[in-house]
């Protein structure tokens, strides 16, 4: 053992209590920043591969980034030069991707893209009894909507194919059907959007766990929304599943680019959560790291009194031939194995955490629902503690490592001369 | 004096000073503690320094053992200017050729008193098994082979000096420098130190210079410096210095 591991591990023993201490604040602020980022992972780790799941990876939408002025393009062209519109409003139609059967065939021809499904998506007015609730009705053709989504296996009554076993068939989200009030088997009345109604039959009722999702979305077949929403043979949605769904954002930007559609990722869906996430997990990282670094306080302080403690024996260890380096390196020996000791300590007591919080039965209704908090217990979340808990100890401990370095012996020995 | 004599005379030196000056503090609280010593311990040479409080002793001895830098003049140990020296340098001279005894023992009260003679051998590089033999050797030549693995606190003020000795002697330094070595013993363990010194000098040729109050202790050297204010006032064998001084020399005990 060299000398100054040897000098640094007996200040450690001799001084236990205080090591102790010191060890104990770095494992609190490593524990709590494992267990507070394995709480914000595990929700956005749930929502992402939940999202990812129950809704396409890219949809194409039948509208345009920047709708151009269509009057404004034609006056220019009709005067011969540039013509402004000072108040103009779009005109009264449906908009539409038109001839979806060539555009799904050319994405699917695609290397990136795995299934494509044509939607016809409208809002809808359900009925049942007194009760009215605005819905997202989604037309999809079953079989190639499984495709895209894996709607099928978030089916808690009936089964998505049932769409097919009567005219007027409709599949409901949860809460949806929660609140309508209806169950598998009744029949609710829709609004059309030329007048009148449409009675429809309730076979099914999905469960994602998604709240927005489960609240909202009605699912029926692409041919009877096309009738209820008169959109003919059109559709006004495209829904894409990836391969590889990391790739959404290049692969929507291709088809956008091909097709002229605005064309969403469902990053770009669901950015309102995902910077909600975002923000949630830099709030954690601060409210932890300052756990961390009120622990690498503890250990400046810990260390200072020990430098001011041991001066006498500074001063000798240099009059015996020991650099201020060497002096330097002691203290620092110190606070590395205080942050290695508390890393380990705290990485143990993360687990712990972590597991014990999972483990509670706190029931999530929200934006997620679940019977327990949903914890993310990943390497990556000790290794990030680890990383931070090392550099704000070494960096507490530098201080007063350097200002022991920096000792002039014959101002100790003089002074107790 | 010729220049071969001169030269004859550097080589032998186990110490030098030319000129030497030190002043502590700046600008207006700039006091000048040492003015201008010219200084030579041959090896083999056992001598004391003896002067009143705040003469420059104690100044005197970190500048001889590289602990502190001149602010005029030079330092040489054996033969070495340590004005050229970077601090790593002087760092390694204190290691190599360099033992202090300090007025307090200074031990590390972590180490028992085995591993505080170990110490310094291992920053010089001496494996631990080798560390380990020097020590107790030195321990047990000094009277504590039974005491090896106490910690500092569980020894006798003597046996804690005598420990200090013992690490001072660890490295076979060329010069052990003891600054008031004896200030914090009581008449018996003092001389107990002095006694050992001798030994030191007579049996192995170890240079040792030693500042002390003690006109008694120092009529044990065989050369005694004083100092009054920063400046040598007299050098020579203890008999005539303190007879000039004013101090009864007393003949040392056998």
């Amino acid at each position: 053992m060299t000398p100054l591991l040897l000098v640094a591990r007996r200040h450690l023993v001799h001084n236990w209590f205080r090591t102790a201490i010191s060890v104990v604040g770095v494992a609190i602020g490593s524990c709590f920043m494992i267990a507070m980022s394995a709480l914000m992972a595990g929700f956005e780790t749930k929502f992402v591969r939940e999202t990812i799941e129950s809704s396409p990876h890219v949809v194409v939408l039948d509208e345009f980034r920047a709708a151009p002025d269509e009057f404004a393009t034609w006056l220019s062209r009709a005067v011969g030069g540039v013509a402004a519109v000072a108040s103009s409003h779009p005109r009264d139609r449906l908009n539409r991707i038109k001839k979806p059967l060539e555009l799904i065939e050319a994405l699917r021809a695609t290397e990136r893209v795995a299934a494509a499904a044509p939607e016809v998506v409208g809002t809808s007015i359900l009925n049942f009894g007194s009760r009215e609730i605005g819905a997202q009705l989604v037309g999809i053709d079953p079989e190639q909507q499984e495709r895209v989504v894996s709607t099928d296996e978030f089916m808690t009554e009936g089964r998505l194919l049932d769409l097919h076993s009567a005219s007027g068939a409709i599949v409901l989200g949860s809460g949806l059907a929660e609140r309508l009030g209806v169950k598998r088997g009744d029949t609710i009345g829709t609004a059309l959007r030329s007048g009148g109604a449409r009675a429809l039959r309730v076979v099914g009722v999905f469960h994602t766990g998604i709240v927005p999702i489960d609240a909202v979305r009605a699912y029926t077949l692409v041919t009877l929304a096309q009738q209820l929403l008169e959109l003919g043979r059109d559709v006004n949605r495209v829904v894409l599943r990836l391969h590889d769904h990391r790739e959404a954002r290049e692969v929507a930007a291709d088809v956008e680019a091909m097709t002229g559609y605005r064309t969403e990722s469902w990053q770009e869906t669901n950015a309102n959560f995902l910077s909600i996430f975002s923000l949630q997990k830099a709030i954690t990282y601060i409210v932890t790291s300052g756990i961390t670094i009120v622990a690498a306080f503890g250990i400046l302080n810990v260390l200072i009194m020990l430098v001011l403690e041991k001066l006498p024996e500074i001063a000798m260890l240099k009059s015996m031939g020991y650099t201020a380096a060497d002096v330097t390196g002691v203290f620092l020996l110190e606070g590395l194995a205080i942050a290695a000791l508390g890393v380990v300590l705290g990485s143990i007591l993360g687990y712990g955490l972590t597991e014990f919080l999972a483990s509670l039965p706190i029931p999530q209704k929200g934006l997620i629902e679940s019977e327990h908090l949903v914890m993310e217990n990943t390497p990556s979340l000790y290794v990030i503690a680890a990383l931070f808990s090392f550099a704000s100890t070494l960096v507490a401990a530098a201080l007063p490592a350097l200002r022991a370095g920096r000792l002039d012996p014959v101002v100790t020995l003089r002074g107790r001369a | 004096m010729s220049g071969a004599a001169t030269a004859t005379t550097v080589a032998t030196a186990a110490l030098r000073t030319v000129k030497l000056s030190r002043t502590l503090g700046t600008g207006d609280a700039a006091t000048e503690i040492l003015h201008g010593i010219d200084l030579e311990i041959g090896r083999g040479e056992f001598c004391s320094i003896m002067g009143p409080s705040g003469s420059g002793k104690s100044t005197l001895m970190y500048l001889l053992g590289a602990l502190d830098r001149p602010s005029a003049g030079a330092v040489e140990i054996d033969g070495v200017d340590t004005a050229r020296l970077s601090e790593s340098g002087l760092a390694a001279v204190r290691n190599a050729k360099v033992g202090f005894i300090f007025q307090f023992h200074y031990l590390m009260p972590e180490f028992s008193a085995l591993e505080n003679v170990m110490i310094p051998q291992l920053k010089k590089g001496v494996p631990a098994r080798a560390a380990r033999e020097r020590g107790r050797a030195l321990l047990a030549r000094l009277g504590l082979e039974g005491k090896l693995a106490r910690p500092p606190a569980r020894l006798s003020g003597g046996e804690q000096q005598r420990v200090a000795v013992a690490r001072s002697l660890a490295n076979r330094p060329l010069v052990v420098l003891g600054d008031e070595p004896t200030g914090n013993l009581d008449t018996r363990n003092g001389e107990s130190v002095f006694e050992l010194f001798e030994q030191l000098v007579a049996e192995e040729g170890q240079t040792i210079v030693v500042v002390t109050h003690d006109p008694r202790l120092a009529a044990r050297t065989q050369r005694i410096v004083r100092l009054q204010d920063g400046t040598v006032v007299d050098d020579g064998p203890p008999r005539a210095v303190l007879a000039r001084a004013g101090e009864r020399f007393t003949e040392p005990s056998p």
